[in-house]
């Protein structure tokens, strides 16, 4: 064994260390896709943990929590649960994300029976400061003024904040004041204490003050529960459900967690996907650089086997190299992994600037099973890039291998015939995309898009056969010596550009992707705001609100000609999923509704408000989820009762992924009683000055109360967001593509070694160094060439994947096709110029030797 | 020490308890004793202001009780409580003390606003069982916003809840609850520990104490409550101690008091008997003390078996500590044995059913206190001593000083 | 045709090791010349050193009346792609081109038409024997057959100077002596001036002249051979 363990040290793994360049550019390529997925996995983890432990601070001990939609249910529910043999504490809570006025930055305040905290989350346990209460700290809070503010959260409050447009605004919380909005108006809370038990940024107060105070009476958002004795969840939820309205749910609190997980998943599935492809392609690399390397050691494995060394031991050698690589880049991958995403942290936040954990810190942890299971991967992927070189190199026959004047390219991979392979693998493309999603994931997208890469690897050499009769018609001789060589050696080609395939064919299909979604979302935008001025007193979620005296003031801003308005509510369809949105505005009016089938009328062609059945326009999304088309009943829980509605139309959402129903505001109106408002669109006169208004409207409500903006500001910041989300994609492709430029510079680097008779010769014959050095540029230049042809047709049947399956499974939306022509040319061209110069530094020793010692060597 | 800790109240409950507790005029229900843990610059803010100006109604002399409506709750007034103390026996013979408490407070916070969270009306409840087998106290308490069904004080009748503990009164035997004879109580107090369903039946009409349920606790005729009390209650019913459930009777005291004062200025705690005699009279006693641990006020009520009532004025009661009992647990000195002086002359001596019936519960409320059964005894002429009567001793203001 | 006056040539090291000085060497159009000598007399660095390969320290190296001496790099390579013919040891044929494009890429470099290289490489072809195999691959090919290819392209440009290192050292005597046989037949065919490096007798006997390498030069034992 130890014999066995000195050999392969001796012949196998020092030979790593010869050819260091390409050692070393294969181990970064595995590291650089390990660290890829593990940075990805890491930063989500830390962001759900982080989730997660703020959930706990609010759930606290809670058994079970019953939840709603996120503008709260009717407290009625919370006696008779209370009140239930299976419930030994309730504990309501009223959710505020309170604006802050002239501020961008919201305060969640938690309004809480402090009774009932005390016995259940004692990380909401608020302790009154007797220097903020004067004296009478006892029924502090009590007092309906009263709040209690975490110590990160009154940090945030008692500094100014930069707004997006890059002015400051000041504190919201200034000598114990916190001035918090409610509708249009500003409501001066006192600080009374601190939250101390509690990490989060959140204020805590009694539940009859912000019931009061943020016109949410009888409005609970919901009610943690501790369930009797011996009592399981389960069970208590099996008891319970029953009695609750339609729109409610109970779960334990860590689903909650889980929502927040599967709000993100897709999105991260997407993020991991983009780590696979890199870690293949460092699959790929060392596939390249271990089939140079046993085609170089050819003749010394021809040797060993005729001394009498196993086929099984020579496999096994060459597969303990492949192993090394892959693990030595795993543990450097794991290392870069947990840097970059504490960089990532520093920079972008825990969501990677998707915006799906809002305000959550997390923070960087070491987990040592997925740094073990990445590290492993690594190994994993060093091992199966050198499954088939080893495998080709241990059936030699010594015998030949021997003889001498052996092509030198003998062990060169023969990928002549695998065209049909290709082409099978391109039908199961195609059928892996007619599969249905798997929990919301499209598996059979991802599948079809993996099948995709390797057709295109595959299909490689018959591209460049195809291709180079096409190429040949020149003068130059570097450009015929390269030409003749990529046409005898299609397997080079294979080997040295298998990497660049995957990343461009990845990098392009993003593109495409990204640049029709990007397309389709400015258009959309258009659609949907098509009003002159937009106006909201805080965003959708948080405590500012219209009113119809609000609405009535704006009214009477001269320059307005008309108003609508929105009303949206989160609604819950089922216990396990994520929110439903809902949308009640004006079908025809200063919203636009971009619809994919069915039309803006009524189908039975009633009046709003009317007691037929009242129409809703249903998203894609909504589509997907409940299974519904136009004509349909769409029945949704509304004021605590099953309303039913008939699908009118679908249209095109790209802000809600879990789904949304449009209904008209009168239909709203009549069934809930609700006229609160959200946004309201104002169309103005003809030739008013649309700032002129908004200056207007703020004399009259106030700086900072009302949020005016253009259709303009809103598209120009929709796509900011847009593009900070796809900003981190961009970098992972930057890092593919890179990762296949390595594969160029591995093979050139190992060619190099192998071919110095060659370029000796050509130096004899009256090459200059110079034209050895265009040489190698123009074969890396041609193999990336056809490298990045191969993966731009691959990238398009990617992106049509990507568009066709994986979105339209994953978040539901269909988009317009986009092609980024100029980009991907500009992208093709410049990656083609990089592999030249990667292949020509690469090939740098090849121009600097002696060519007088290169025609020596035999071999 | 006490005043810092009380500087920095962490639990929630030590807000409302502690408030209880000082806005308690009349200091013999056992969660008063919180008292000792306020700071005296809020205390003595608020020993010094009057009552009506603060938006509660006064307690005044010339009041008649009127049944049943004083049975129900006050909910103008400050504070008010429902205190039950008694002695049980099982069937094997075996005696224990319970005591349950309900208080209500209305805090004026809120009071316009629409919410049925506002913190209008506060209920609280407090249990406790003395069980000399396991030699200290077992305890509970709950306290919630009223809110209909899971916490609240009926008017009209005694009817308070707080998460299901309850203690109401059912209707008397002529059908109305007109304060006669014949009235009936049921309790239920369920905690992990312990819990007890108990029927309490009422042999006699109401007692007022003072004049006429004007009941005065210090020198300033402000610092009054009403206050009556319902002796010899007959008790039936169960008990639980852990998981053992013993069917038990035996006999109890009802206290109930509404006022709207707070503790009299310059008083440190107090001493409180209510017995019921075994020739079926009863006897209240009181006093107050003050810094020095003198008697700065005192009263009582002595009722026979008929119901006819002779109440003490303060220099016709003196409470002599005779034994004292120091708490291992919190280190706080109790006079456990009293001799008690009247003016009718006799001498009575009060004897624990155990030593340490101290509650201590520093670790929730911050509140310590003794509250636990005792027997009253009478010494003959020749020297013995006969038992005369069985009830609770409450001793509060041992454990900590105020002035510190 | 080329003229080697006082050549001097040291190699580098401690002390430096003198290999010839005063090395004198003149051969005509037409003629061949072996140069034979013992492992590590210098016999390959003098040929390196005519090609311009190599340095010398003294002395110096005419081709046609052009002295090869204060070239630079780019300059001497392409003196080489016009005046040179090489033929290797290891035969050095590219594998990935076909016979003819083997030989035709000195007319490549000297961009000549393409048609008319491909031309001129199959009558090449067929001048070493190799005619009909023009569109081979050069695995197809034997030893003896690959050096026939080399002698070929070293020649289809019509050089002033061919030069042979261990031209036969990888053949068996019966194809060494076909090869070199055809190898100085085409030398003096193209009225080149031909210098062969071998330590093979029978390689040095058919050579014109046979010159012995040693430190004071070379001496001719064209007799003794």
């Amino acid at each position: 064994m130890s014999l066995v363990g000195a050999t392969s040290r001796r012949l196998f793994l020092a030979s790593l260390l010869r050819h260091r360049l390409a050692t070393a550019l294969s181990l970064l390529a595995i590291a650089l896709g390990v660290a890829l997925g593990l940075a990805v996995q890491l930063i989500h983890g830390a962001a759900i943990d982080e989730f997660g432990r703020g959930l706990r601070t609010l759930a606290g001990e809670a058994d079970l929590q019953l939840v709603g939609p996120r503008e709260g249910f009717d407290e009625a529910i919370y006696p008779m649960l209370a009140k239930r043999p299976e419930i030994a504490e309730a504990s309501p809570v009223l959710r505020i994300e309170a604006r802050l006025p002239g501020r961008e930055d919201t305060l969640e305040i938690l309004g809480v029976d402090m009774f009932r905290v005390a016995r259940m989350q004692a990380l909401l346990r608020p302790r009154a400061d007797p220097a903020l209460v004067d004296g009478d700290g006892r029924l502090a809070g009590l007092q309906p003024r009263n709040i209690f503010v975490s110590v990160d959260a009154r940090a945030r409050l008692e500094l100014p904040s930069r707004l997006g447009n890059g002015e400051m605004a000041g504190p919201a919380l200034r000598d114990g004041v916190l001035t918090v909005q409610s509708g249009v108006s500003g409501i001066e809370l006192r600080l009374a204490g601190e939250l101390p038990l509690s990490g989060a940024e959140l204020a805590v107060m009694d539940i009859g003050g912000a019931q009061q105070m943020f016109g949410r009476i009888g409005v609970l958002s919901r009610i943690d529960l501790k369930l009797a004795p011996g009592l399981s969840p389960e069970a208590a939820g099996l008891a319970l459900s029953p009695l609750l309205p339609p729109g409610l749910a109970l779960q334990v609190p860590e689903a909650a967690a889980g929502e927040a997980s599967a709000l993100s998943r897709a999105y991260r599935v997407n993020l991991t996907m983009l780590a696979a492809i890199a870690l293949l392609t460092g699959a790929f690399l060392v596939f390249s650089t271990q089939v140079l390397s046993v085609a170089r050691r050819r003749r010394e494995f021809a040797l060993l086997r005729a001394l009498g060394m196993e086929r099984r031991q020579l496999l096994r050698g060459l597969l303990a190299e492949g192993a090394v690589l892959g693990l030595v880049g795993g543990v450097i991958g794991v290392a870069l992994g947990h840097a970059l995403a504490a960089l990532a942290f520093r920079l972008v936040g825990g969501d990677l600037g998707a915006g799906f954990f809002r305000g959550s810190r997390p923070e960087l942890q070491f987990d040592a099973m997925l740094a073990a299971g990445y590290l492993l991967l690594g190994g994993v992927a060093g091992v199966l890039g050198s499954w088939l070189p080893a495998r080709a190199a241990s059936q030699v026959a010594p015998a030949r291998a021997l003889r001498a004047g052996e092509a030198q390219y003998a062990g060169l991979p023969h990928m002549q015939g695998r065209l049909p392979l290709a082409l099978l693998l391109a039908a199961g493309a195609g059928l892996a995309c007619m599969l249905p999603p798997a929990g919301g994931i499209p598996l059979g997208g991802y599948a079809a898009v993996a099948l995709s890469l390797m057709a295109a690897v595959l299909s490689l050499p018959a591209l460049a056969q195809s291709l180079l009769p096409l190429l040949g018609r020149t003068r130059s001789v570097i450009w015929r010596l390269a030409h003749a060589r990529l046409s005898a050696t299609p397997g080079q080609a294979v080997v040295a550009a298998a990497g660049v395939v995957a990343s461009v064919a990845l990098a392009s299909a993003m593109a495409i992707m990204v640049s029709s979604f990007r397309v389709s979302v400015d258009d959309w935008l258009a659609q949907v705001l098509p009003a002159d001025l937009y106006v909201r007193a805080s965003s959708s979620a948080a405590s500012g609100y219209l009113d119809d005296d609000a609405l009535a003031r704006i009214a009477a801003v001269p320059g307005v000609a008309s108003v609508d308005t929105t009303r949206l509510l989160n609604l819950r369809l089922s216990d396990e999923e994520p929110v439903f949105s809902l949308l009640a505005r004006p079908v025809d009016g200063n919203w636009g509704l971009p619809l994919v089938a069915g039309s803006t009328g009524r189908p039975d062609g009633s009046k709003p408000g009317q007691s037929s059945l009242p129409p809703a326009w249903i998203s894609e999304a909504a589509v997907d989820r409940l299974g519904l088309g136009v004509g349909d009943r769409l029945t949704l829980p509304l004021a605590g009762r099953q309303q039913s509605f008939v699908v009118a139309g679908v249209w095109r959402d790209y802000s809600r992924q879990y789904g949304a129903a449009l209904i008209e505001l009168a239909d709203y109106r009549a069934l809930t009683g609700d006229d609160r408002v959200n946004d309201a669109a104002i169309r103005l006169e003809e030739g008013t000055d649309a700032g002129a208004v908004a200056d207007a409207l703020n004399a009259r409500f106030g700086p900072g109360r009302l949020i005016i903006a253009l259709p303009g500001e809103i598209r120009a910041t929709t796509l900011q967001i847009f593009d900070r989300t796809f900003l981190i994609t961009y970098l992972m492709e930057a890092v593919t593509v890179m990762i296949g430029l390595f594969g160029i510079a591995t093979t050139f680097a190992a060619l190099a070694g192998t071919r110095e008779g060659e370029f000796g010769m050509l130096r004899h014959l009256g090459f200059t160094r110079g034209e050895i050095g265009r040489l190698i540029a123009a074969e890396g230049a041609l193999t990336a060439g056809f490298g990045v042809a191969c993966g731009l047709l691959a990238g398009g049947a990617m992106a049509w994947i990507l568009i066709e399956v994986v979105n339209r499974q994953s978040f539901h939306w269909s988009m317009d096709l986009a092609v980024p022509w100029a980009a991907l040319v500009l992208f093709a061209a410049v990656l083609v110029s990089l592999a030249a110069l990667v292949a020509r530094l690469a090939g740098a020793r090849a121009m600097r030797g002696s060519a007088v010692q290169a025609v020596k060597a035999d071999w | 020490m006490v005043i810092r800790r009380a500087g920095q109240w962490s639990g929630i409950w030590r807000h409302f308890g502690a408030d209880i507790a000082r806005r308690s005029l009349c200091a013999f229900a056992a969660v008063i004793a919180l008292l000792s843990c306020l700071p005296p610059e809020i205390h003595a803010q608020g020993s010094g202001s009057a009552s009506a100006a603060d938006g509660y109604p006064a307690v005044v002399p010339g009041r008649p009780l009127i049944f049943p409506d004083d049975f129900g709750a006050h909910p103008d007034y400050r504070t008010e409580w429902w205190y039950i103390t008694g002695w049980l026996r099982d069937d094997a013979g075996a005696e224990r003390g319970f005591q349950l408490t309900f208080f209500r407070v209305r805090t004026l916070i809120g009071e316009d606003n629409p919410s049925r969270f506002a913190p209008r009306q506060l209920i609280l409840a407090h249990a406790a069982v003395a069980d000399p087998a396991n030699g200290r106290l077992l305890h509970a308490e709950r306290s919630a916003r009223a809110w209909p069904g899971l916490a609240g004080a009926a008017t009209g009748r005694t009817d308070v809840e707080i998460d299901g503990w309850s203690l109401s009164m059912e209707t008397g035997e002529g059908g109305e609850t007109d304060g006669s004879s014949g009235d009936r109580y049921h309790s239920r107090i369920e905690t992990e520990e312990f819990g007890f369903e108990l029927r309490f039946d009422a042999r006699r009409p109401p007692l007022p104490n003072g004049r006429q349920g004007f009941s005065q606790k210090a020198p300033d005729p402000l610092n009054a409550s009403h206050y009556y009390s319902r002796p010899q209650l007959g008790v039936s019913g169960r008990l639980r101690l852990g998981s053992e459930i013993l069917d038990v009777d035996g006999h109890a005291w009802l206290d109930h008091e509404w006022s709207s004062e707070i503790l009299p200025q310059g008083a440190r705690g107090w001493d409180w008997i209510g017995i019921n005699l075994h020739d079926g009279g009863s006897l209240m006693l009181f006093q107050m003390r003050d810094g020095e641990g003198g008697a700065m006020w005192a009263a009582g009520t002595l009722a026979d078996a008929l119901g006819r009532a002779r109440t003490f004025a303060p220099d016709e009661v003196r409470f002599e500590p005779v034994r004292h009992w120091t708490s291992a647990r919190t280190g706080t000195r109790y006079p456990v044995e009293w001799r008690l002086h009247l003016a009718d002359g006799r001498t009575l001596g009060l004897r624990p059913l155990m030593d340490d019936q101290e509650l201590d519960s520093s670790a929730s409320t911050g509140a310590v206190y003794w509250e636990g059964a005792v027997r009253l005894s009478e010494q003959a002429e020749d020297g013995s001593e006969r038992e005369i009567g069985q009830g609770y001793l409450e001793m509060t203001g041992y454990a900590e000083r105020l002035d510190m | 045709m080329l003229t080697a006056h006082a050549l001097r040539k040291t190699l580098p090291g401690t002390p430096p090791r003198l290999l010839f000085d005063g090395l004198e060497l003149q051969v005509a159009g037409g003629e061949c010349v072996a140069i034979v000598g013992e492992s590590g007399a210098g016999k390959s660095t003098l040929l390196n050193c005519l090609a311009g390969l190599e340095p010398f320290d003294g002395g110096h190296v005419e081709l046609g009346g052009q002295r090869i001496g204060g070239l630079d790099d780019d300059a001497m390579a392409r003196l080489r792609r016009e005046a040179y013919g090489f033929v290797f040891q290891a035969f050095h044929i590219l594998p990935h081109l076909s016979l003819a494009q083997n030989v035709a890429l000195p007319l490549w470099l000297l961009k000549v038409d393409e048609r008319q290289a491909d031309q001129r490489a199959r009558a090449m072809l067929a001048r070493v024997g190799l005619e009909g195999r023009a569109d081979d691959a050069p695995h197809t090919l034997s030893g003896g057959e690959m050096q026939r290819v080399a002698i070929a392209r070293a020649l289809i440009h019509a050089p002033k100077l061919v030069l042979a290192d261990e031209p036969t050292g990888n053949l068996d005597p019966a194809r060494a002596g076909e090869v070199l046989d055809l190898l100085l037949g085409q030398i003096r065919a193209g009225a080149a001036a031909g210098v062969l490096v071998t330590h093979s007798r029978l390689a040095a006997k058919r050579a014109d002249r046979v010159l012995e390498l040693g430190p004071q030069g070379l001496a001719d034992v064209t007799e003794r051979v």
